[in-house]
C-alpha cells in the first residue's frame, strides 16, 4: 500500500516551484511516477506531498532546431522521444538507450528527465547524456540555472538538486559532424532488466589523427560515470586495438564495479572491458 | 472507463489498479508484484499500455480507460481473443487481460506488425504457463484478418 500523501496537480511551471518552495523537503515531483511509487510503497522515499507535474504545458515540450539541438521537457516519456524523427536522425545513441529501459508499458510513462532525477548508478539514458554533452535546466522559484550532466550525480540514488529546486528540461547539443553513437547493455534477460554494464559511446573524425571518441558507462560506480581521462588516448595516431589496450587501465581506475545481485564484480569489470573494446570499435569502423 | 462517464471519490494515494478492482468490480486487471515488473496489471490509458499498479487514481482523472471487460463488445469476442482460444496461448489465464490488451493496442498502432515488434509489445507482461510462444503466434495472426 501506499502511504498517504496529498496531492497536487498545479497547471503552471510558477505554480509548481511555488508548491516545490513551500512543502521542499515533504514534498516530490510525479512525473511517469515508475520509480516513484515503487519507492514509495517500499519505503525507500517518504513523501507528505506529491507534486503532479502533467498538466504543466511547458514541461510537455520536446522541440528540436538545427542550432540549438534538442530540449526534452521534464514530462517527456521516453516512447515519446523514442519515436521522435530528430531523436532517431540525431541522437541514435539516445534512443538505443532509452529503448532498453523497462518495457512498452513503462516507456509509456516514464520520462527522460525522471531517470536521471532518480539517479540511479544504473540510469541507461545517463551514459547517452553524459557522451551528448547534455545540460540539465534547473529553476526554483527564484532563479534558474544549467548543469552539465556530468555534474548533476552526486552519489547512489543522489543528484544535485536542492529540495525546492525542480529539473525543468534537459538541452542536447548538436553532435559533431559525421559522428555515430551507440549503447550496449548487457543484462541478463532481454524483456526488462537492469543493466548488469551499461556503456555509451561516441564517435567523431578529429582531422587525420585518430579520431574524438567519448565513452561513458552505468552499474560500475556509486553515479553514471564519463572516462574523460581515458578518451584522450584515442586521438593519437596507432592502431585502434592498442589505442584500446592502452585506454582501458584508465578506465578500470574510474569504475568500481560491485557484486550485487544481478552479477559479481569481477565479471562487471571484464564486460567493462569487453564491452569497451566492442563498442570503440564498431564505432571507429562507422564513423 | 470502457465508453461509460464514472464519477468516484478516492484517496490520493490509491492506484488506479485498486479502484478499478475495488471501487468499479472490474477484476480483470490483477494485482501480483504491484511494483511495475510483472505487467498484468496494464490497462490501456488513452489507448496505451500502461502499469495500472503505477498510476494513481487520480492521475487516471478525465482520461479514457479500456480494461479487458471492455474488449469483448455485447458478448462478441474480439479478433485476437478469438486467436488466443485457436492457439492455445492461455493456460491459467492469469496474464492474458494484459496480453489482450497490449495485442489490442499493438494492432492499432502497427496493423502489421513484424514478429520483433510483437515480442516488444509482450516484453512487459510476465507469462509462466505458455512460453509466449502462442501469444505471439495469436496476435501475429489475428493482424492477418482485417479489421482486427
Amino acid at each position: 500500500m501506499l502511504p498517504k500523501f496529498d496531492y497536487f496537480a498545479p497547471e503552471s511551471l510558477q505554480e509548481t516551484l511555488s508548491l516545490l518552495d513551500k512543502c521542499g523537503k515533504d514534498a516530490k515531483p510525479l512525473a511517469g511516477g515508475t520509480d516513484l511509487l515503487v519507492s514509495l510503497r517500499g519505503g525507500q522515499e517518504r513523501a507528505k506531498h506529491l507534486i503532479d507535474l502533467k498538466r504543466v504545458k511547458e514541461l510537455q515540450n520536446l522541440s528540436f532546431n538545427e542550432k540549438a539541438g534538442l530540449t526534452v521537457g521534464a514530462c517527456v516519456t521516453l516512447n515519446r522521444l523514442i519515436h521522435h524523427d530528430a531523436v532517431s536522425k540525431n541522437y541514435p545513441i539516445l534512443k538505443e538507450a532509452a529503448n532498453t529501459i523497462g518495457d512498452f508499458q513503462i516507456r509509456n510513462r516514464a520520462t527522460l528527465v525522471g531517470n536521471i532525477c532518480n539517479a540511479s548508478p544504473a540510469a541507461d539514458t545517463a551514459p547517452a547524456l553524459l557522451v551528448l554533452n547534455a545540460t540539465v535546466n534547473i529553476s526554483t522559484q527564484d532563479n534558474t540555472k544549467k548543469v552539465p550532466i556530468h555534474q548533476f550525480f552526486t552519489g547512489v540514488k543522489k543528484n544535485i538538486l536542492a529540495s525546492n529546486a525542480l529539473t525543468t528540461s534537459i538541452d542536447l547539443p548538436i553532435p559533431p559532424q559525421k559522428s555515430t553513437s551507440a549503447y550496449m547493455k548487457a543484462r541478463r534477460t532481454m524483456g526488462e532488466d537492469l543493466a548488469v554494464v551499461g556503456v555509451g559511446g561516441l564517435a567523431a573524425p578529429n582531422g587525420d589523427v585518430g579520431k574524438e571518441i567519448r565513452l561513458a558507462y552505468a552499474s560500475v560506480a556509486p553515479t553514471p560515470v564519463r572516462v574523460f581521462e581515458a578518451e584522450k588516448v584515442f586521438t593519437k595516431d596507432r592502431p585502434v586495438d592498442e589505442l584500446v589496450d592502452e585506454a582501458i587501465p584508465i578506465i578500470m581506475k574510474t569504475v568500481s564495479p560491485i557484486t550485487d545481485v544481478r552479477a559479481g564484480k569481477e565479471y562487471r569489470a571484464n564486460l567493462v572491458k569487453v564491452l569497451t573494446r566492442r563498442l570503440v570499435k564498431q564505432l571507429w569502423e562507422a564513423s | 472507463m470502457n465508453g461509460k462517464r464514472h464519477a468516484i471519490e478516492t484517496d490520493a494515494n490509491k492506484t488506479l489498479l485498486w479502484i478499478l478492482r475495488h471501487k468499479l468490480g472490474l477484476t480483470g486487471a490483477k494485482p501480483a508484484c504491484e511494483r511495475g515488473d510483472c505487467g498484468l496489471c496494464t490497462i490501456l490509458l488513452d489507448d496505451e499500455p500502461v502499469k495500472s499498479c503505477l498510476v494513481l487514481a487520480v492521475e487516471a482523472n478525465a482520461h479514457k480507460i479500456t480494461t479487458i471487460e471492455g474488449i469483448t463488445k455485447e458478448g462478441a469476442l474480439s479478433t485476437i481473443q478469438t486467436k488466443f482460444i485457436e492457439h492455445g496461448a492461455l493456460q491459467c489465464g492469469f496474464c492474458t487481460p494484459a496480453a489482450i490488451l497490449v495485442a489490442t493496442a499493438l494492432l492499432k498502432r502497427s496493423p502489421s506488425p513484424t514478429r520483433e515488434q510483437v515480442v516488444e509489445s509482450v516484453e512487459g507482461i510476465l507469462c509462466r504457463c505458455t512460453g509466449y510462444r502462442q501469444i505471439i503466434d495469436a496476435i501475429l495472426d489475428a493482424s492477418k484478418i482485417n479489421p482486427h
